[in-house]
């Protein structure tokens, strides 16, 4: 039995453990009851694929040897991660047993026939010293080859995160993007007059809240390395600025001068943050250290200047502002020095502007007959495309790959999480169980944590 | 026992000043209630004009409007202004139940303590000019009161631009109120973006019910 496996964790750990264990049981009820597309409950959130990619990989996930002996099903994980990114077709493993396991267990022929042109197949194997190896091939059927085959030694807890794993490894060798899998997002929900700032992996599951109140959170902001949050708390009856250190939930007061304090956003580096301050007036962009200390002032206009985003280089900074008496989105300089260009024209409502990972492209919200809609604009051409459809989208943050954007929106009155490719093509909707869900920001990629 | 004594005159006075015995909340709420609707008639006949305006002329408009509201006061000499002066507040604590009730009068122009706005915008329209200089007015003949002015948005949009929306409008109120002769220090400005509505719908009712700043006195009894 798995439990008889697991190290000595105190009891918190194992009820914690034993609730994802759950979310994990909800999901794979889900998984067998879905066809092609649908909603799949995940515990406290519900994630529902609407659109799919033009051009489906077809692969096929064969269930792993052992892994029904651990309520984290790998090969559940693994496949309902490739099809949530709307790039793959899962295939049936048919009737025929034995499953495969190792290359050598391969029909080629039989599976070619059924179709499959990728497969994947694997082992969880359980230690003497409580740990378990998890061993995965990715198969090339139509020319018998194998493309991909990794072993992790990993805790019984930490099977899930590996499940994420090796998606990404499968998606990044198919797609010749990064995978995104194994990453983390934090949001804000809010039912009866509560407010939490919670923190989940990519597709919802360990979902814990960080941060509790009656007073509204907004604006959280992954730092570069994935171990700190900047957020906007109104719990002092005004917006000001904390920083939430994730590794030992201890939080620090990042700025509480006089007025408004607001739009934390981390440099990438992540030493500085940018952030906008209504000390000295109307709303301006500042810097800051980290540490709280070192402000510097780089915006000086009579007019509304917020929400800062970095480029990936940190040389320039994205910014909405009012100064030609509609808000619109201008680059500056990180400095603040020289003139400030503006980038957007078209239209009456452009903000919240969001550097793509690429520094190629930003990311916007824009007002369109009363419509407010995620759209993407390329730096160089100048040219926008609207990416949603929904009538109150907000607060848009990108995928660290760059391939997706996950956002706010609205439905029956309802907030909720929704997601679209960069591309529009691909579109997903996350609600919560109850109230309202919002303020999404995506976290890094894991090798950008800090070796502490 | 001493406050419910205290809670129980209180409750005696505004019963007597205020015709009928509502808590003040209530009064409130069917203000704005009459003001929205007539205030719905008004945006949709001025809807056109204004998306043409520039905000940066209304602004001057209205700078305009509020200097020539103090000439034309000095002028009849009815309604004199009064410059704070630093440490004049004797007497005031003497004056203070009065204060309070004189807020609360039932009809009256300070018992409006909201002024409504367009999307986006944070210019303030003519019909809350009266509120604004009454409140001016209240707050220059009791200087030792503090009041607090706080901006809201619809939640449509970004919400920290809309916090940023939200201090301008805070801050259009208290501007008009300093340049009426209110003393700087007496007023403090705060924005809750769109993350304190009042209504909840997602509806041009709802939403215009959320723009609007609100002049709020932190002492005044309940």
């Amino acid at each position: 039995m798995p439990n008889s496996n697991l190290p000595n964790y105190p009891s918190f750990m194992l009820r914690l453990i034993q609730r994802h264990r759950l979310f994990g049981w909800f999901l794979a009820v889900a998984l067998a009851c879905m066809a092609a597309s649908g909603p799949v409950a995940a515990g406290p959130i519900a994630i529902e694929i609407i659109g799919g990619g033009a051009n489906q990989i077809p692969i096929t996930v064969v269930p792993f040897a052992g892994e029904e002996r651990f309520t984290q099903r790998m090969a559940q994980i693994i496949s309902a991660d490739l099809q949530r990114s709307g790039l793959f077709r899962l295939g049936s493993v048919g009737s025929v047993r034995p499953l495969p396991v190792e290359p050598a267990d391969i029909n080629y022929r039989y599976w070619k026939n059924e179709g499959t042109e990728t497969m994947v197949i694997g082992a969880v194997t359980e230690k003497t010293d409580g740990h378990v190896e998890v061993q995965f091939r990715l198969m090339d059927i139509t020319k018998p080859s194998q493309l991909l085959g990794f072993s992790y030694t990993v805790s019984v807890p930490q099977l899930r995160n590996t499940a994420h794993k090796i998606a990404d490894q499968i998606y990044e060798k198919l797609t010749g993007d990064v995978g995104v899998f194994a990453t983390k997002i934090c949001y804000v929900t809010k039912a009866d007059n509560r407010f939490e700032l919670q923190v989940a992996d990519a597709d919802g599951f360990n979902s814990d809240f960080i941060l509790a109140h009656r007073e509204p959170i907004i604006s959280p902001q992954w730092s570069p390395d994935g171990t700190h949050i900047a957020y906007v708390s109104f719990e002092r009856r005004k917006p000001i600025v904390f920083v939430h250190n994730l590794l030992d939930g201890t939080r620090t007061v990042l700025a509480n001068y006089e007025g408004s304090n607001s739009a934390p956003t981390w440099m990438p580096d992540g030493k500085k943050l940018a952030l906008v301050l209504t000390k000295d007036g109307t709303s301006n962009i500042y810097l800051i250290g980290a540490d709280g200390k070192g402000l510097v002032r780089l915006t000086n206009t009579q007019a509304i200047d917020t929400e800062p985003s970095f480029s990936p280089d940190g040389k320039f900074i994205l910014f909405t502002s009012d100064r030609a008496g509609t808000p619109q989105i201008y680059r500056m300089r990180a400095d603040g020095q020289g003139e400030a260009e503006r980038m957007t024209f078209d239209g009456t409502y452009n903000v919240t502007p969001r550097y793509s990972p690429d520094g190629k492209s930003f990311i916007f919200i824009h007002r369109e007959e009363g419509r407010f809609n995620v759209a993407l604009q390329e730096i160089a051409t100048r040219q926008m495309q609207i990416l949603t459809a929904g009538s109150l989208d907000q607060s848009p943050t990108y995928a660290p790959n760059g391939k997706m954007i996950l956002y706010a929106s609205e439905v029956k009155g309802r907030g909720i999480l929704a997601a679209v490719s960069s591309d529009g093509r691909i579109k997903q909707r996350i609600t919560a169980q109850s109230g309202d869900i919002r303020e999404p920001a995506w976290g890094p990629l894991p090798n950008n944590r800090r070796k502490e | 026992m001493r406050h419910s004594l205290y809670a129980l005159s209180v409750t005696f006075l505004l019963a007597a000043c205020a015709s009928q015995g509502q808590k003040s909340a209530d009064i409130e709420q069917r203000d704005l209630f009459d003001q929205q609707q007539a205030q719905r008639q008004q945006a949709a006949k001025a809807q056109d004009a204004e998306k043409q305006a520039k905000i940066a002329r209304e602004q001057e408009e209205l700078k305009r409007q509020l200097e020539e509201q103090q000439r034309r006061q000095q002028a009849q000499g009815d309604q004199a202004i009064v410059k704070p002066l630093p440490g004049a507040g004797t007497g005031g604590s003497q004056l203070k139940g009065d204060a309070w009730s004189q807020l609360k009068e039932s009809g009256s122009v300070l018992a409006k303590r909201s002024i409504y706005y367009e999307f986006n915008r944070y210019d303030i329209k003519e019909e809350y000019v009266p509120v604004i200089e009454a409140h001016a007015k209240f707050l220059m003949d009791h200087n030792d009161i503090k009041v607090a002015v706080q901006g809201n948005c619809d939640d449509r949009g970004s919400r920290e631009y809309n916090l940023a929306l939200g201090q301008r409008r805070a801050d259009s109120v208290k501007r008009s109120m300093v340049l009426l002769g209110v003393g700087d220090k007496m007023i403090e400005t705060v924005s809750f973006g769109a993350e304190k509505p009042v209504a909840l719908g997602q509806d041009e009712d709802s939403w215009a019910k959320n723009r609007r700043a609100d002049i709020v006195y932190p002492n005044e009894p309940q």
